[in-house]
């Protein structure tokens, strides 16, 4: 105990001793560890906060927005595009610096990151990039892309999101494996050290190309426990938290005094996808059951008006390109049990699910879990940890997958990942199809390329109409993001979205 | 002492340890909490006033009231029906696991003090390197390795509890091979089987149960702490050490669902160390009659 007091004391007057205090921002995030803050592989709700502190893109959202509309110009100052939409020129800042020592960001380093970000080895998001044809550095700070097609959303890909993050060449291949946790960017935050299960840290970048960050310090907790991470927050020990998405959280913290509840976009579609490759799945009707017997209002009821809406397709409200009014199968029990009795399974069917023991995740799922069981559907669960339920989902182990995700905000993008045959989970090209559905991949790729908009509108229309019909995923209900900060904390722009799903750290960001 | 009738000294001493049990007041309270809890385990599906797992949105974090007297959770469900189905769960793998390691550990004791030799200094030495885990941690590192279900709990906390009764068992054992009514068995010829367990396992007996009955709490905690962090049956079935942990998720805006499942296996803990503290008294031939 002596001793204690001792270090204690040497602790406090050591940090008096270097004088002026410095700016530590601490923030709480729902996570037992980082998953990849490699930005190309990065996709997980911890990390891609993180991401949005340490890299920039050609163009950026504007912070505190989730809307394509609002992008503006980021590493690169200026873009030109040829009239049939198919070559882009892009003219980036000079003299931007990489974290450390790692020299100049020039378009090499903006040409290997694409390249990085559209080839499967290295990234999540390489699907995204299969309509680029090259890429390539005019001169050090000019680059050009020509497009196979002309696509919806270019800007997109070049954004500060997903694979359009710039990385350091050098660094990048200098560090191979260790890039996942020491990724190098231009950003205004680099990172110092990472204490896996822990904690991350990361300082103030000063030769950030947009001046200096007034924070000099940000300490990213890793606090999986909601109560933990709650009083954390109430203690004063963190100045920014990970909200709970329910009602009761943000109505009570947001009457505590000295505290902000912000509720944001976009909203993560939270959806049942069922594995066709599996029995008693495989059967239609089956999952047709699976999906009558789903009440999506009263899981948005659950989760609070606050927070959460029921769905309204397969892809998030708000994308271009989604169904605002798709038809989902209503909730009838009386239904689900006349088709499974269909089906030949009369007393009901028993499914296997991993599912995270993520609170947020394995709440709503009992839910699901709660109703299905009224028309003879048993969700068995088998709980693991959030890491291995990401790698064991991946591995087509699951009957059925809970998963919430927000996309880049284009219909294509959504449907491409979780329903185009080539996403399928085990597959080579897999992101993250986890239903094995392949109803709609010829209005999937048409849409892609098609150059006029209304056509293309109604391409994923009905390929929304398609991926509802044969059941391949129940959407059950969308959640906005909420966070909550101390009135100290100045983000420096107004808080409505957040692209990475968490608050984005600027140079302009204060604490009192 | 003659070779006719060997085990005749036992029953006398088994009855008078009957006698003293019962005159301990601690015992019998004990007694009463237990099996008030066993009832209330086996009676749920009558008793429980809800289905267990029955959602209601618009009763979610309910406060206690004459309706849902432990209130509800944070899926609207009554507490009380989730702690009296809990019981079932938590006392099931205690009582089962705890059974299982008391015979397991009994058989190997027994066999290994009885004959000695390679096979008992290796049953010791397998016992010691066990026993230098806690109980927690070893009961942790195998259901996470074997995966969290009724079953595998089971076999995981009964693990935990076999060494301790081979020491226990074997310890015994030592001290009664070298008794005349051993040697007098021997004499008459009987097989290595019968003197274990019809001659010298009755005599150990006494100690064995005190034991088993400490253990039985211990195996109870155990569950609920493996279930507080995850490590329990799935859900939605209620376990004590379930309902703890999504109550201590809702602490700030429920604190009665931590509260009541917290309270329950206090009880139970409780009930079962005054039963062992009376009958190890009461098997002391040592303690004041």
């Amino acid at each position: 105990m002596k001793r204690h007091i001792f270090a204690t004391a040497a602790i406090l007057l050591a940090s008096f001793a270097t004088a002026r205090a410095e700016t530590v921002l601490n923030i709480g995030m729902a996570a037992a560890d980082i998953g990849q803050i490699d930005p190309h592989r990065a996709t997980t709700t911890q990390d891609k906060p993180v991401v949005s502190w340490i890299f920039n893109g050609l163009v950026r959202f504007k912070p505190g927005s989730a809307s394509l509309e609002t992008l503006e110009p980021d590493l690169a100052t200026s873009w030109d595009k040829s009239a049939d939409g198919k070559t882009w020129i892009f003219h980036l800042r000079s003299g931007v610096k990489f974290h450390g020592d790692w020299g100049e960001m020039t378009a090499e380093d903006v040409v290997y990151s694409l390249k990085r970000a559209a080839d499967g080895k290295t990234s999540a998001f390489a699907p995204d990039y299969a309509v680029v044809e090259s890429i390539e550095a005019v001169d050090p700070v000019t680059v050009k892309i020509v497009l196979k097609k002309p696509i919806p959303a270019l800007l997109g890909l070049v954004a500060n999101y997903h694979g359009g993050n710039i990385v350091s060449k050098k660094a990048a291949e200098a560090l191979g494996a260790d890039f996942r946790t020491k990724p190098v960017g231009t950003g205004p935050f680099q990172i110092v050290e990472y204490k896996s299960n822990e904690s991350l840290t990361l300082i103030s970048n000063p030769n950030y190309f947009r001046g200096k960050p007034k924070i000099d310090k940000i300490v990213y907790r890793f606090i999986p426990a909601d109560a933990s991470r709650d009083l954390a927050f109430s203690s004063g020990e963190l100045d920014i938290v990970y909200g709970r998405q329910d009602q009761r959280w943000v109505e009570r913290f947001s009457k505590e005094p000295g505290t902000v509840v912000e509720v944001v976009k976009p909203s993560e579609l939270a959806t049942l996808y069922l594995n066709e490759g599996m029995k008693p799945l495989d059967d239609k009707r089956v999952r047709q059951a699976i999906a009558y017997a789903i009440d999506r209002p009263q899981i948005a009821g659950f989760k609070g008006a606050a927070t959460a809406v029921p769905a309204v397709s397969v892809v998030p409200t708000g994308y271009l390109g989604t169904d605002e009014k798709a038809k989902l199968f209503p909730n009838d029990i009386a239904k689900a049990k006349a088709l499974l009795t269909e089906a030949g399974y009369p007393n009901g069917v028993a499914i296997k699910v991993i599912q995270t023991s993520l609170p947020t995740m394995l709440n709503s799922m009992q839910i699901v879990q709660s109703q299905l069981k009224k028309a003879g559907i048993d969700l068995q669960f088998e709980v693991v940890d959030h890491q291995s339920f990401h790698s064991q989902i991946r591995k087509d182990l699951s009957g059925a997958v809970y998963y919430s995700a927000a996309r880049f905000p284009v219909a294509d993008v959504y449907l491409r990942q979780f329903f185009h045959s080539d996403s399928i989970v085990g597959k080579p090209t897999a992101v993250t199809n986890f239903s094995h559905c392949a109803v709609a991949d010829a209005e999937i790729d048409a849409a892609a390329i098609e150059g006029d908009a209304a056509k293309q509108k109604e391409l994923w229309k009905t390929a929304q109409a398609k991926i509802i019909e044969d059941v391949c995923a129940v959407p059950l209900f969308e959640q906005l993001q909420v966070w909550a900060r101390k009135t100290t904390v100045d983000y420096g722009y107004t808080f409505e979205g957040a692209i990475h799903l968490g608050p984005v750290i600027t140079e302009a960001t204060t604490k009192k | 002492m003659t070779a006719a009738a060997p085990p005749a000294p036992q029953p006398r001493r088994r009855l008078s340890v009957l006698g003293k049990a019962l005159r301990n007041v601690g015992l019998v309270l004990g007694a009463v909490i237990v099996v008030a809890m066993i009832a209330a385990a086996l009676g749920a599906p009558w008793i429980a006033p809800y289905d267990p797992d029955a959602q209601d949105v618009l009763l979610v974090l309910g406060t206690p009231d004459s309706v849902h007297w432990f209130g509800t959770d944070a899926f609207g469900r009554d507490v009380l029906s989730r702690v009296l189905w809990g019981a079932r769960v938590s006392l099931y793998v205690g009582f089962v696991a705890t059974a299982a390691g008391v015979v397991i550990g009994t058989v190997i004791g027994v066999i290994s003090g009885y004959y000695g030799g390679i096979v008992d200094r290796l049953v010791v030495a397998a016992t010691d390197v066990l026993l230098s885990f806690p109980q927690l941690i070893m009961g942790l590192l195998l259901v996470a390795v074997l995966g969290a279900s009724l079953t595998n709990l089971i076999i995981a906390i009964a693990v935990t509890a076999v060494p301790a009764f081979i020491r226990m068992a074997r310890g015994s054992t030592l001290a009664m091979r070298e008794r005349d009514f051993v040697d007098a068995c021997r004499s008459l010829g009987f097989s290595d089987f019968r003197i274990m367990f019809v001659h010298v396992l009755p005599n150990i007996l006494d100690e064995l149960v005190v034991m088993a009955s400490l253990w039985l709490a211990s195996a109870i905690r155990t569950e609920s702490t493996l279930a507080f962090i995850g490590l329990s049956v799935p859900p939605p079935t209620a376990t004590w050490g379930g309902i703890v942990r999504e109550g201590f998720d809702n602490l700030l805006d429920g604190p009665w669902l931590a509260l009541f499942p917290s309270l329950a296996i206090l009880a139970v803990m409780i009930g079962l160390n005054m039963i062992g503290d009376g009958l190890r008294d009461a098997s002391d031939p040592r303690a004041p009659q």
